[in-house]
């Protein structure tokens, strides 16, 4: 009787809310998998429970939705938060009851260290530093000017670029500006004097990273332009226009589940769609939920359901073939093989892939050139 | 030079929303808290004028005025017109919950997206060794005709002599023969016709986003009590002396060794106001027997 028991797993994330598109993705992405997995019989003969709860986007919320699944519901391991508020908030409660928490989309670089139970399938925020500086290296910029506005997460990424600059390049012209202030015009004044390679508008929203390329590109300056995830927004060229045209962006690839993984197989992207529509947010997001549920099935489908022996595995794991691509987890937690892409601007489109040599010289630094006349 | 051309495009902005504040806060005394939303909806219609509805900039922008200047009008008539005679605090609350509704509308009817009226770069010519486009010359120059002239209108003839009155005291003006109640309403409407142009002006310069109302009018605020409350004069003035200020705070090179980091830029400027202030409290262009 106990072993037809169904096992519960828990799932956090914001069902209401400003920020329940990223929710809904998710909990639809986990629940795809789930139904996966009992369709083929479930794990060791007993049927796998999916037990939502609201996280809201807040770190009390969802630690009292960490307490619930674990105490009440008695789930097996949670997968969630989504918000990094949320996957931060339901940590401690998580770690202190031995419970393995996998977030699928969380960038905060504080969830590195948020315990040993505690993983996540999003690359990190300080990831993007490091890779913007070692593009910098790549394309010999050694004078580089990074304009960010004062909020976590921008001056986060100023100093993970600026910990990660190659020898011999260095910050010549570093300033903090006040969040949702537009006008840089006089603050760009001061780049007259000044020699440097390259620019990064580092900004929290869209409409101020369009306004302090509009006005560096208005000014005269004709410095290629590098920027985060925020610059990865299609209102820039309906703002900005032609300044943002050639500026380079890191950030997860858009394409994450597009493509099948195996041969012959069908893409995550087209069974999502035809089960749940277009995505609310992004595919991305859904493909790596669906992700973190397959990884965490399999290690308890592997190990059984006690907690040490999941996060074991887990910490063990040489490489899982997930939906997205294949991954593993280094000591913190922190996923291996997703990573950032390299996008850009190309006719007011955003353009992602390999970028051979001929397509730089014609796309990047011509239109770099071409922007001021 | 460039900084000066900054400080007009800056001041030019700041200066039409404290235009627009001078005239209920500084002369009606009526507080308007919803005058920030009023910015955006006239920045927002325009917008919707131009880019939705392809209308060309010289009716849109009228449109935009037309359609701040209305919702001004109904934000008196139903927000403030009840209430204000009563005691003058309490357009404080309402205009707080028109300023939530609103709030709610633009972003109902606009998204959360950036909107830019006038997307795209604009060619920039050198002008005296400043940098500036031809857009940002018009603006300035619209921006002082229309300030100044209302203010030769206010401070200088039989019109603005009569506004005044009112304001002075209703009933001995309506004794006299002026129809007091129609100038609170026109008075109320300008101011509207006013951020409208102010929101009008961020649309093309920069670009609009649904939570920008609150910040625009803290300077405008700050403009209208340095330059002496019920001087329209002195709040033009000090909205730009304010801009202009916040550019030099971050654009000179201090003394040739320093230079103040830009995440100080408004806390000195409105720093220089409090110091102003605590040396001349009326205001930098407010009289005693004005300030009644």
């Amino acid at each position: 009787m106990l072993e037809k028991e169904p096992m519960k797993i828990g799932y956090i994330g914001p069902l209401t809310g400003d920020a329940s598109a990223y929710g809904v993705d998710t909990l639809n992405a986990v629940k795809m998998k789930v139904e996966e997995v009992n369709a083929a019989g479930g794990i060791g003969g007993r049927q796998v429970q999916l037990v939502a709860e609201d996280g809201r986007c807040t770190g009390g919320d969802a630690a009292n939705a960490a307490r619930k699944l674990i105490d009440i519901d008695k789930v097996v391991a949670i997968i969630g938060g989504q918000c990094s508020s949320e996957t931060l908030g339901a940590a401690p409660i998580a770690e202190a009851a031995g419970i393995v928490q996998v977030s699928p989309v969380s960038s905060s670089p504080d969830v590195a260290d948020a315990g040993d139970f505690i993983f996540r399938t999003y690359p990190s925020d300080a990831l993007k530093g490091i890779d913007i500086a070692e593009y910098f290296g790549e394309k010999g910029y050694t004078k580089v000017a990074i304009m960010t506005e004062n909020t976590d997460y921008c001056v986060g990424i100023r100093d993970s670029i600026k910990a990660a600059l190659p020898e011999g390049a260095e910050v010549v012209f570093d300033e903090l500006t006040e969040p949702g202030v537009k006008d840089f015009r006089s603050l760009i004044t001061r780049l007259e004097d000044m020699e440097f390679d390259v620019f990064v508008p580092n900004a929290q929203s869209d409409a101020v990273l369009g306004a302090m390329a509009q006005q560096m590109r208005e000014q005269g300056f004709e410095q290629p332009m590098v920027s985060q995830d925020i610059a990865d927004s299609n209102n820039l060229p309906s703002i900005a226009g032609e300044a943002v045209e050639g500026m380079r962006m890191f950030n997860v690839s858009s394409l994450l589940g597009e493509e099948a993984r195996t041969e012959g197989a069908r893409p995550f992207a087209e069974k999502f769609r035809e089960l749940h529509g277009d995505p609310q947010q992004n595919m991305g997001f859904a493909v790596l939920a669906y992700d973190a549920a397959g990884v965490l099935l399999e290690a308890i489908a592997a190990v059984g359901t006690e907690g040490t022996a999941i996060r074991d595995y887990l910490y063990g794991l040489q490489a899982y073939e997930g939906a997205a691509g294949t991954f593993r987890f280094d000591a913190k937690g922190e996923v291996v093989g997703i990573g950032n892409v390299q996008k850009r601007f190309e006719n007011g489109k955003i353009v992602e892939g390999v970028v051979t040599e001929e397509t730089v010289e014609e796309t990047g630094t011509g239109a770099d050139t071409d922007v001021t006349e | 030079m460039q900084l000066l051309i900054n400080g007009l495009i800056a001041g030019s902005l700041a200066a039409l929303i404290a235009a627009g504040l001078a005239l209920v806060y500084g002369v009606l005394g009526v507080f308007n808290l919803a005058l920030g939303q009023i910015v955006l909806v006239g920045g927002y219609a325009t917008w919707w004028f131009c880019q939705v509805a392809g209308l060309p900039l010289f009716l849109g922008i009228p449109a935009g005025l037309v359609t701040g200047g209305l919702v001004a009008w109904l934000t008196f008539i139903l927000f403030v017109k009840p209430f204000y005679k009563h005691h003058r605090f309490l357009p404080l609350v309402t205009t707080i919950a028109l300023s939530m509704i609103l709030d709610g509308l633009i972003l109902l009817l606009f998204q959360e997206r950036p909107r830019s009226i006038l997307p795209g770069m604009k060619e920039t010519m050198l002008l005296f060794g400043g940098r500036v486009s031809s857009e940002q010359l018009v603006l300035i120059a619209f921006t002082l005709v229309i300030l100044f002239g209302f203010a030769y209108l206010f401070h200088s003839t039989a019109v603005g002599r009569r506004i005044r009155a009112v304001v002075q005291h209703d009933h001995a003006a309506m004794s006299l023969g002026i129809n007091a109640p129609s100038l609170h309403t026109l008075i109320f409407v300008l101011s509207g016709v006013f951020a409208a142009a102010g929101g009008i002006f961020i649309g093309i310069d920069q670009n609009l986003t649904p939570t920008l109302a609150f910040p625009i009018t803290i300077k405008a605020y700050a403009a209208i009590i340095a330059g002496g409350k019920g001087n329209f004069w002195g709040a033009i003035v000090c909205a730009y002396l304010i801009a202009l200020l916040e550019q030099v705070v971050v654009g000179i090179h201090w003394f040739g060794v320093f230079y103040i980091p830009a995440g100080y830029q408004q806390t000195v400027a409105l720093l220089f106001i409090i110091v102003f202030l605590l040396l001349k409290p009326t205001g930098i262009f407010g009289s005693v027997s004005r300030s009644a």
